[in-house]
């Protein structure tokens, strides 16, 4: 044996250090240079990132806590952070017309409430992304079933179409159907959705036209927003 | 009353009313998770938010176990998880093409990101928070199961076949981020010696997986 000689090591052992953590700094800087130059180094370090990632599976998921997910969403899409009242008149560049909108479906919507055969809760929700200009209030009229979307910004773009999607947790997007190019529209709510619909994110997708030939959303999700109680 | 468009947003009438009545929309085609979680990861590069949200619900409690086994404090693991999903945001366009698997690269960024949390801890202050009551997930499906234990069953199998001390060194460094500094201290043995121990161990622990 010859435990007192150091370092018998080869690139492969070199590539487990580096996904250990245990390489030293030049060794760190030589090994990030490799890997992005040297394929059949990369393929090393990618051997043992498999291999070695099998120590965690026997780690239990553990559900974090929804203040998390809150502050982390928060943090990368520092718009969608506050409520849908406070967006609505936060709401910069918004136009007079939305704002009236806005207010004028909240007070129809109170006084439904305040009938007796009404249902209890009013959802809305504001879609809007980083990436797009499209802005898209809804707001879920509760009688019928409607969601009525009005466009506040955002065009659609030349042989496209937008197409709206109701997503409900852990499951896959199901279409609402491609939305003509005008400002207001409604949109039934599908009877297998009714009883979730507090728990709808809608979304809205560029597609060709016809809308997504997949069935799923093909294009570019352009605003996004939850439902939320108003 | 119903809501009229037109009262409520003058010069739109013109466009009258629309309404969409629905087909029953065809049933997605079952995937594997392996897809689906690759299949997320395209969207989030493409700045898919509704992915993202998707992505997160389906892989933060695997991840969240991970920065918690590596911190063992819940607030250091929720800060790792958050931070380990803003680098996901960022980089998820790099994924395509390291060619890991998609829960190992998942894996991988908030094992790391602990990692290096952990280290920061201990070079400075020292938190006094501790780990808290843990609600358990739900668990993996039976095909991840299937596929999971398998290779960790070979992965720990291999580490049972080393020296107890390499195949904990081995353990130690990667689950609580252990230095070779770190190592000979806790063997109590010289740094030389414990580079040798643990390269042996991986040189080992590499011939048994590619049998």
């Amino acid at each position: 044996m010859t435990e007192q000689t150091d370092t018998p090591r080869d690139d492969d052992v070199l590539a487990a250090e580096l996904v250990l953590g245990v390489a030293s700094e030049k060794d760190l800087l030589e090994g990030r240079r490799r890997m992005a130059t040297d394929s059949e180094f990369a393929s090393r370090v990618v051997f043992w990132q498999e291999r070695l990632s099998a120590m965690t599976d026997d780690i239990n998921p553990v559900k974090p806590p929804a203040r998390v997910k809150k502050k982390l969403l928060a943090q990368v899409f520092p718009k969608t952070c506050v409520s849908v009242l406070q967006r609505v008149w936060l709401w910069q560049g918004v136009s007079m017309v939305s704002v009236l909108f806005a207010g004028y479906l909240g007070v129809q919507l109170l006084e439904m409430n305040t009938r007796p055969d009404a249902q209890p809760t009013v959802l809305a929700a504001q879609l809007g992304s980083d990436t797009s200009a499209l802005q898209v209030l809804a707001v879920v009229e509760p009688v019928k079933h409607e969601i009525a979307l009005r466009r506040i910004s955002g065009e659609v773009l030349p042989n496209r179409v937008f197409e709206l999607w109701a997503i409900l947790p852990d499951q896959a997007p199901v279409s609402l159907g491609v939305l003509p190019d005008s400002e207001t529209v409604r949109v039934l709510v599908p009877e297998a959705l009714r009883s979730q619909a507090a728990e709808i994110t809608l979304a809205i997708s560029d597609e060709p036209i016809g809308g997504s030939p997949t069935g799923a959303p093909t294009g570019a999700v352009l605003a996004a927003g939850e439902m939320k109680e108003l | 009353m119903a809501l009229s468009l037109e009262k409520v947003a003058p010069g739109a009438g013109h466009l009258g009313e629309w309404y969409w009545y629905f087909s029953q929309t065809e049933k997605q085609p079952l995937q594997s998770d392996r897809t689906e979680i690759e299949n997320l990861i395209a969207r989030v590069a493409m700045k898919d938010r509704v992915a993202f949200d998707q992505l997160y619900d389906r892989v933060s409690a695997k991840l969240f176990g991970v920065c918690l086994r590596v911190l063992n404090k819940r607030a250091a693991a929720e800060d790792a998880m958050q931070d380990t999903f803003v680098k996901i945001w960022k980089n998820a366009d790099r994924y395509s093409a390291n060619g890991l698997s998609p829960m190992t690269w998942l894996i991988t960024i908030a094992r790391n990101t602990s990692i290096d949390r952990l280290r920061a801890r201990k070079k400075g202050h020292q938190d006094i928070d501790t780990p808290g009551f843990e609600l358990v997930a739900p668990g993996l499906n039976p095909e991840q199961a299937v596929v999971a234990s398998s290779e960790a069953s070979r992965l720990s199998g291999c580490l049972d076949t080393l020296e107890e001390n390499r195949a904990k060194a081995i353990r130690g460094a990667y689950l609580d981020g252990e230095t070779y500094a770190d190592l000979a201290d806790r063997f109590g043995v010289p740094l030389n010696t414990m580079r040798t121990w643990l390269r042996r161990g991986l040189i080992a622990l590499r011939e048994c997986m590619s049998q």
